[in-house]
């Protein structure tokens, strides 16, 4: 297989227009005449389901959620990034380009990256006319906030609910498609198999979540839109119900799968609190802005942290890191917070949290202050852990909070299956090794709004479609598999439930596929993960029929295809002995301790094409030139 | 016009429709207490001349109770529709109930508006029935104030509030009357839209003041009567 | 702790239901509510018997999933706070604890706990949108907007469509809902244009899915995991009797 990036001729600044201008185009008389599948309703499928119904096409669109207003992209708190460069600070295209490649470790490509900073403001200007309530200064004019390190301020906010405000406005824009009768709702519907026929993807095969039943829906496209598989890992940030089944199965369908290894960590997150954990809130990183971090100097010191002495704490980020102190990006922080916890210096009851204190920020700037800034992040965490954050310090600890990794896809958002498009988090494309704080709202909407309406004219134009119902062969073999694989879950009828793997998956990718890893660790989980599995297929217990509204049995192939992604990211985990972004081996590192990438022998991204269960994948390579940015080591010392 | 009607049909036109009849009829009670507060003043004669006056006012006291009886029955027909809603809207009720507290405005007045309104209007026919309609000038209830003859309609309501029974049922009805205005009147304002986060809480705590004042009103008057007799 | 729970069973739209009692033992103070029923599922599956169905997603009070009516009480006690978010310190050992889905006939029980509230989408589909297409935006700042009309519309904005509203309403009433969307962009100069259509449309469409009348018992306010006021109900009523008296 040969990987073709189709990246557009000409410099950098003009390769998007480049590709516009030798895109093919549909008659807008024939647009009608296509049918288009978009599984997923966050930020990307939304965004891309509402814009091409305004174009014209027929559109499908298909969410797991009772409403496609529940996808994940709500929980996004932060900011949504844009070169706008309304604070005059010195923002600009360019610049949001090389930070973003640059914070991912230079393992992006160049194109996409620029292409992405350059749609941005386009986003912006787009979400306002929705009537996106975005914060605004007293000139009524919108604001913007530094965010995640960065050194201009270019992050757009709606109090602490961006996400949630950005997707429903994408929503907003496909209820209008709805109501126009130019989309399509397909709610609580699982896609289970993607329908490839004559090499093309024409359809998608999937359960109705209410009945069971196993329905077949036929298109020209498919895009999928089904977000990243952070919940491989049992405990993240990730909703209960995210899953990477959709983006697997179409993985097995001969999708290559990019960069699996590639997952982030967020190291200001609200601790576990015991093994009933279903899953992990995240706080804003902006907490670092006032908050030390700190540990006991001593291991095992059960003393309550109000009666341990200035001296025999350990400060620690500020003491490795004396320029950036307790504002080292979010690897380094998780990181450097996993080491002291497995040192022993871990506090709280698990010992697996460390503080986070402002008493000296209370004292420096009062009470008050501090409540205006973090007031709902303060009560949010005393919500949950029922401990008053302003009286003591918070405990923080790192949980995984968005995967990099996803379907590989061209320059045109087009995975290795013609006419399966792959949008969002689902895809691998802008962030490298690393996302910067803010780009993941970016990007979403900019595939969908901006790029994939005219990446699917191009091939829509481009193909000639052979008439195809769903009592075609394909899906006919399709709806079997399907089927087949939703009765042997039920069958096996074992001893141990669905959540009871999960977990167990969960732990075993924290421990060797987490934060840190190692050759010896990664080689032993590459045993594990599939012994795991052999066992979930002999062991399972799957509650109730196929025939009923079941969310044990839905669980239950989210995790099959987890233990099977698992095994696949330990792989790429193990194949990219240098470390990079959120990927760090423990064996390439600085003397100091900092991740060390290789790029000699790495710059290039990690295509996985499915061999079959249990076999070893095909690696492709698709190599990253970078022609614009100079690549550097970073340093925060 | 086509969407005139549909709206006042709509949850919220007739909600309106409610609010409108209803402060009609608020504006009327007021003006009905202080009228009846004479029965505690001055003998009969002031009240007396009173009714007198009202009755003079010929076609324009017809025309004031066409609108109160229109006000009556248009709040009854929405009432009706209200709950029809309600019971249509949740078919199968909780097993168990509660209230989040505040800042919920939801208490045992507005849970029952229904049923003080069927009290309310159970005393109503009985009222009119009784006092409006009651004995007259030709069943010897007359009299003279300032040399005009006139019904001694005084003497009619101290003889009814020398009964016991009467003076109970009255007391029970002004009391489901308190309560009902007590969530009307602010009721009243949210339906026509009026909120204001400053104001509206005045708005309701002088609803319940206001409340309170006419069922009291209307309270002290069968009670005075029954202990005290005629001023 | 020990905990009685007595749970709603139902195990579809057609069939009836009932409260059934559990046992939930050793729950953990520091657990969520949801967790405490995942435990008790658990237990249930290990057992042969079908777990309790229950919606959840984000778990972190912002996706409008988890939908639980809690001794009476939409989202149960705290105020401001989604079932998801409710943890087990706030019950006592030997508490007893109902659990009842949603209840209303335009959110039809779909087996359990889980409800089906598309009726909401329906309602934002009868206009809880601005007709602007993709492409079609004019520069962000070419429009500016007053903080105070900004944070009104985001306040009503932060909706998070879960439907505790209804659930809570003696009426079960939908207007916090739709009054949360239509006022929100009354707020805003964008929401200009179709804002009297909207307001006819939504409320229309509100009523056709068979949601009941608003009494102003204000019990919707209260149980908002959002704290929306009702005062966006007022503005809902305001522009609806403008647009019926002037389209």
């Amino acid at each position: 297989m040969l990987l073709d990036a189709k990246i557009p001729d000409g410099p950098i600044e003009q390769k998007w227009d480049n590709r516009k201008s030798e895109l093919k185009l549909v008659n807008p008389a024939n647009k009608r005449r296509y049918n288009v599948i978009v599984v997923g309703t966050g930020l990307a499928g939304a965004s891309a389901a509402a814009s091409l119904a305004e174009m014209g096409y027929n559109v499908q669109s298909f969410c797991i959620q009772d409403s496609p207003r529940r996808a994940h992209s709500i929980a996004a708190q932060g900011g949504i990034n844009a070169a706008k460069n309304y604070p005059n600070d010195g923002d600009s295209i360019w610049r949001l380009f090389y930070d973003t490649v640059k914070g991912g470790d230079y393992r992006s490509r160049e194109a996409n990256v620029y292409r992405l900073a350059q749609l941005s403001n386009n986003i912006i200007d787009q979400c306002v006319a929705q009537g996106v309530p975005f914060a605004r200064d007293y000139g009524g004019l919108l604001a913007n906030r530094s965010f995640g390190g960065a050194q201009v301020s270019r992050t757009f906010y709606a109090r602490g609910q961006t996400g949630q405000q950005l997707l429903l406005g994408a929503y907003s824009a496909l209820m209008r498609q709805v109501d126009a009768g130019r989309v399509d709702l397909h709610s609580r519907f699982e896609m289970l198999d993607v329908v490839v026929d004559e090499g093309k993807a024409r359809g998608i095969v999937g359960r109705n979540l209410v009945t069971g039943e196993i329905e077949r829906y036929v298109g020209d496209a498919v895009i999928l839109a089904t977000g990243g598989y952070g919940a491989v890992f049992f405990l993240s940030t990730n909703a209960v119900n995210s899953n990477v089944t959709a983006a697997w199965r179409a993985h097995k369908r001969g999708a290559c799968f990019a960069n699996p290894c590639y997952t982030q960590i967020h190291p200001t997150c609200i601790p576990v609190s015991g093994d009933h954990q279903s899953k992990l809130t995240l706080m804003s990183e902006s907490l670092r802005n006032d908050g030390r971090v700190w540990v006991p100097k001593e291991k095992g010191d059960k003393r309550p942290p109000d009666q341990i002495p200035e001296d025999e704490r350990d400060y620690y980020l500020e003491r490795r890191y004396p320029s950036f102190g307790n504002l080292v990006p979010r690897d380094v922080a998780s990181r450097n917070a996993k080491a002291v916890c497995d040192e022993g210096r871990g506090v709280g009851q698990t010992g697996l949290s460390v503080y986070l204190d402002f008493a000296d920020a209370i004292d420096r700037m009062g009470e008050q202050v501090i409540r205006e800034r973090y007031g709902n992040l303060f009560e949010m965490y005393e919500r949950i852990t029922g401990e008053n954050p302003y009286s003591g310090p918070m405990r923080i600890y790192p949980a995984v909070h968005y995967t990099m990794g996803g379907l590989w896809v061209d320059y045109n958002l087009m995975s290795t299956i013609p006419g399966l498009f792959v949008l969002g988090e689902a895809n691998f494309s802008d962030h490298g090794a690393n996302r910067l704080g803010a780009s993941a709202l970016m990007q979403g909407l900019c595939d969908g709004y901006f790029v994939i309406p005219y990446a699917i004219g191009d091939y829509l134009a481009g193909h000639s479609f052979s008439e195809l119902d769903t009592r075609a062969d394909a899906f006919e073999a399709s709806h079997r598999e399907v089927e087949s694989r939703l009765d042997a879950l039920l069958a096996v009828n074992g001893d141990k439930t669905v959540g009871n793997y999960h977990k167990e998956l969960g732990l075993l990718m924290w421990e060797y596929v987490g934060m840190e890893r190692s050759e010896e660790g990664l080689t032993k989980v590459l045993s594990e993960i599939p012994a795991l599995r052999e066992e979930f297929w002999q062991n399972v217990k799957v509650p109730g029929a196929n025939s009923h509204f079941n969310k044990n049995l839905e669980m239950a192939g989210r995790v099959a295809d987890f233990l099977e992604l698992g095994e696949l990211m330990a792989r790429d985990a193990l194949e990219r002995s240098e470390s990079c972004g959120g990927h760090f081996r423990a064996e390439s590192q600085t003397e100091e301790g900092e991740a060390l990438r290789k790029d000699d022998e790495f710059s290039f991204v990690s295509a996985w094409e499915f061999n079959g269960v249990g076999e070893t994948p095909t690696l492709h390579q698709e190599p990253l030139e970078f022609q614009n940015v100079k690549l550097t080591q970073r340093s925060y010392k | 016009m086509a969407s005139i009607v549909s709206a006042v049909m709509s949850s919220v036109g007739r909600k309106i429709l409610m609010s409108l009849t209803g402060l009609v009829m608020f504006g009327f009670v007021i003006g009905h207490m202080v009228g009846n507060l004479q029965l505690l003043t001055g003998g009969g004669d002031v009240f007396n001349r009173y009714a007198h006056f009202l009755i003079g006012l010929g076609g324009l006291l017809i025309l004031a109770e066409l609108v109160l009886l229109m006000s009556l029955l248009v709040h009854i027909w929405t009432a009706v529709n209200i709950v029809r809603g309600k019971r249509a809207a949740r078919p199968v009720s909780y097993g168990k109930s509660g209230s989040a507290g505040a800042p919920s405005r939801k208490t045992f007045a507005s849970s029952t508006m229904i049923y003080t309104g069927v009290l309310i209007l159970v005393f109503l026919v009985i009222h009119i029935k009784s006092f409006k309609y009651g004995p007259a000038e030709a069943e010897g209830y007359v009299t003279t104030v300032d040399g005009v003859e006139m019904r001694d309609l005084h003497r009619l309501v101290i003889e009814t509030f020398q009964q016991p029974e009467w003076v109970i049922g009255y007391a029970i009805a002004m009391i489901a009357l308190g309560i009902h205005l007590s969530h009307a009147f602010w009721s009243a304002f949210q339906s026509l839209g009026l909120y204001h986060h400053r104001y509206t809480p005045i708005v309701y705590n002088v609803g319940r003041l206001l409340a309170f004042v006419i069922a009291l009103g209307f309270f002290v008057i069968p009670i005075w009567i029954y202990y005290f007799g005629a001023a | 702790m020990t905990l009685n729970l007595h749970i709603w069973r139902q195990e579809g739209p057609d069939r009836p239901g009932k409260l059934v009692p559990y046992k939930a033992e050793d729950v953990n103070r520091d657990m969520s509510l949801l967790e405490m029923l995942d435990v008790v599922n658990q237990d249930l599956i290990k057992r042969g018997e079908d777990p309790i169905e229950f919606d959840s997603d984000c778990r972190e009070g912002i996706c409008g999933m988890c939908s639980l009516v809690i001794n009476g009480v939409a989202h149960g006690p705290l105020n401001g706070t989604a079932t998801c978010q409710l943890h087990m310190r706030h019950y006592r050992d030997g508490d007893s604890i109902t659990i009842e889905p949603w209840r209303s006939q335009a959110f039809p029980v779909v087996r359990d706990l889980v409800t089906d509230r598309s009726s909401f989408d329906r309602i934002v589909q009868a206009g809880g949108y601005i007709s602007i297409n993709t492409g079609n935006a004019p520069e962000a700042n070419a429009l500016p907007i007053s903080k105070v009309d900004a944070d009104l519309a985001m306040d009503a904005a932060a909706c998070i469509g879960c439907g505790a509203c209804v659930a809570a309403c003696p009426n079960a009433s939908a207007s916090l809902f739709t009054a949360a969307k239509i006022s929100q962009f009354a707020s805003l100069p964008q929401g200009q244009p179709e804002r009297s259509e909207r307001a006819l449309r939504m409320v229309d469409q509100m009523d056709e899915e068979g949601f009941g009348n608003c009494s102003n018992h204000g019990e919707c306010e209260a149980v908002c995991p959002k704290e929306i006021s009702i005062s966006t109900i007022a503005s809902m009523k305001r522009d609806y009797v403008k647009a019926a008296l002037t389209v």
